[in-house]
């Protein structure tokens, strides 16, 4: 249950959006992000959209990696 | 695609001579699973060892919540909206799913809030959400309260068992070297708590769930260990901010009040639970259906308790994968898709 699913955002409506999770549409609740805007990448989690992501993963790896030395 | 060679090479090369292994507990069951799934115990050398931890809000909800949640269904004849992975956690006598073959009534549903829509939709059923999970969860549940009482429901309420992580780290602080934090729950939480736990002599990474997140973050545990320092690292950047999710946090505060909670395997922890509060009894299950007090009794086969604090490996216990498979499961751990003796069973893995 609490496996997230990242999605982009296509649109906005309110308290709600709609997210495309590899082809899939689904309504999620956008109560808990501000600002959230049609193209920004979400986590969502039990049908709640919780984070904003900022990148995608090999930029942060490289970034963490390089961080280390 | 260099760093992940980078960060193979320092999980494969790790190499200690003093006999003793690293210790790195996955706290997060899906963690636990996913690491399993991309095969990356199979890089892992002699000296580093995995255990997996309480991170599963199904494996550490306790056996009487089962039983509060039938006695819901077929004595008081509510509705019961659950995630799927309840349905088959065993009770004291019965699951969910054998109340359901007595003529319960329940719904699986993907949120919290769906369950608020179904009992929207049918006024002359009493919908009773089942709510338990960390805190990447509890803001979707607080959000249903919410809207739920915006719009004046009388049919809605939850039975919850919300949990919170902080006092579970420190609870099994001596359990590892170093935690492999949820990285879901530092979505909501932020990584302050994580930081401060170093002062403590608590180390941990905050880890993603792509295979280049899981690398790195057991690579800069293993780096950050040899240090000899506590540390934090957030390696799960894109997602998990220091701050968190203000808005989730300020939900929670104005829905929910800390309360001390019983986790199956280590007992009641101080102050690690979630329960709703005054302004939102209506919606307390067990304030509006009068619940008695419930101890429920696991299975004394089960050794779920060990294996959610690392004690033990599902495959040290006696019926796992005999009496105990996930078609058949006689503890929490086995049932759910995070679980770690489904995650053993799933893969094959005996030791
Ligand atoms: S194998 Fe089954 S009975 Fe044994 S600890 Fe795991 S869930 Fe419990």
């Amino acid at each position: 249950m609490c496996v997230g699913l990242s999605a982009k955002v296509v649109s906005v409506d309110d308290d709600t959006a709609v997210i495309d999770a590899g082809g899939a549409k689904r309504k999620v609740s956008a109560d808990l992000i501000e600002d959230l805007e049609p193209g920004d990448y979400v986590m969502v989690h039990a049908g709640v959209a919780i984070a904003k992501i900022t990148s995608d993963d090999a930029a942060e790896t490289d970034e963490i990696m390089e961080g280390l030395n | 695609m260099d760093s992940i060679n980078n960060a193979k090479e320092i999980i494969s090369s790790y190499n200690r001579t003093d006999g003793k292994k690293l210790r790195i507990m996955e706290v997060c069951g899906t963690h636990t699973h996913e690491i399993f799934r991309l095969g990356i115990r199979k890089l892992l050398p002699e000296s580093v060892e995995l255990i997996s931890g309480p991170g599963c809000p199904v494996c550490v909800t306790p056996v009487g919540f089962i039983d509060e949640a039938v006695m819901l269904a077929l004595d008081k004849g509510a509705t019961v909206c659950t995630f799927g992975d309840l349905i088959r956690v065993p009770g004291t006598e019965q699951s969910l799913a054998g109340a359901r073959s007595k003529g319960a009534k329940l719904k699986t549903v993907y949120s919290p809030l769906d369950a608020v829509t179904y009992a929207e939709e049918r006024p002359e059923e009493q919908v009773v959400f089942l709510a338990v999970g960390f805190e990447t969860t509890t803001p979707s549940a607080c959000l249903a309260v919410k809207k739920a009482k915006a719009a004046n429901l009388k049919n809605f309420s939850v039975l919850g068992a919300n949990k919170t992580m902080p006092n579970a780290y420190k609870a099994l602080k001596n359990s590892a070297d170093a935690f492999l934090y949820p990285g879901h729950v530092n979505a909501i939480t932020g990584t302050k708590l994580c930081e401060d736990m170093t002062k403590q002599g608590v180390s941990g990474v905050v880890a993603g769930f792509t295979a280049a997140e899981l690398l790195t973050a057991l690579a800069v545990t293993i780096e950050l260990s040899q240090k000899g320092e506590p540390f934090f690292r957030n390696c799960y950047t894109r997602v998990v901010k220091p701050e968190g999710n203000p808005a989730a946090l300020k939900l929670m505060d104005k829905v929910m009040t800390p309360c001390d909670s019983e986790w199956r395997g280590l007992g009641v922890i101080p102050m690690s639970g979630m329960v709703l509060k005054d302004e939102y009894a209506d919606f307390d299950a067990r304030k509006k259906f009068g619940l008695p007090k419930i101890t429920g009794k696991p299975n004394p086969a089960c050794r779920c308790g060990d294996v959610l604090q690392g004690k033990c490996k599902p495959c040290d216990c006696k019926v796992f994968g005999k009496g105990c498979t996930p078609m058949h499961p006689i503890g929490a751990c086995m049932v759910s898709n995070e679980g770690a003796c489904s995650a053993y069973y799933q893969y094959g893995l005996e030791g």
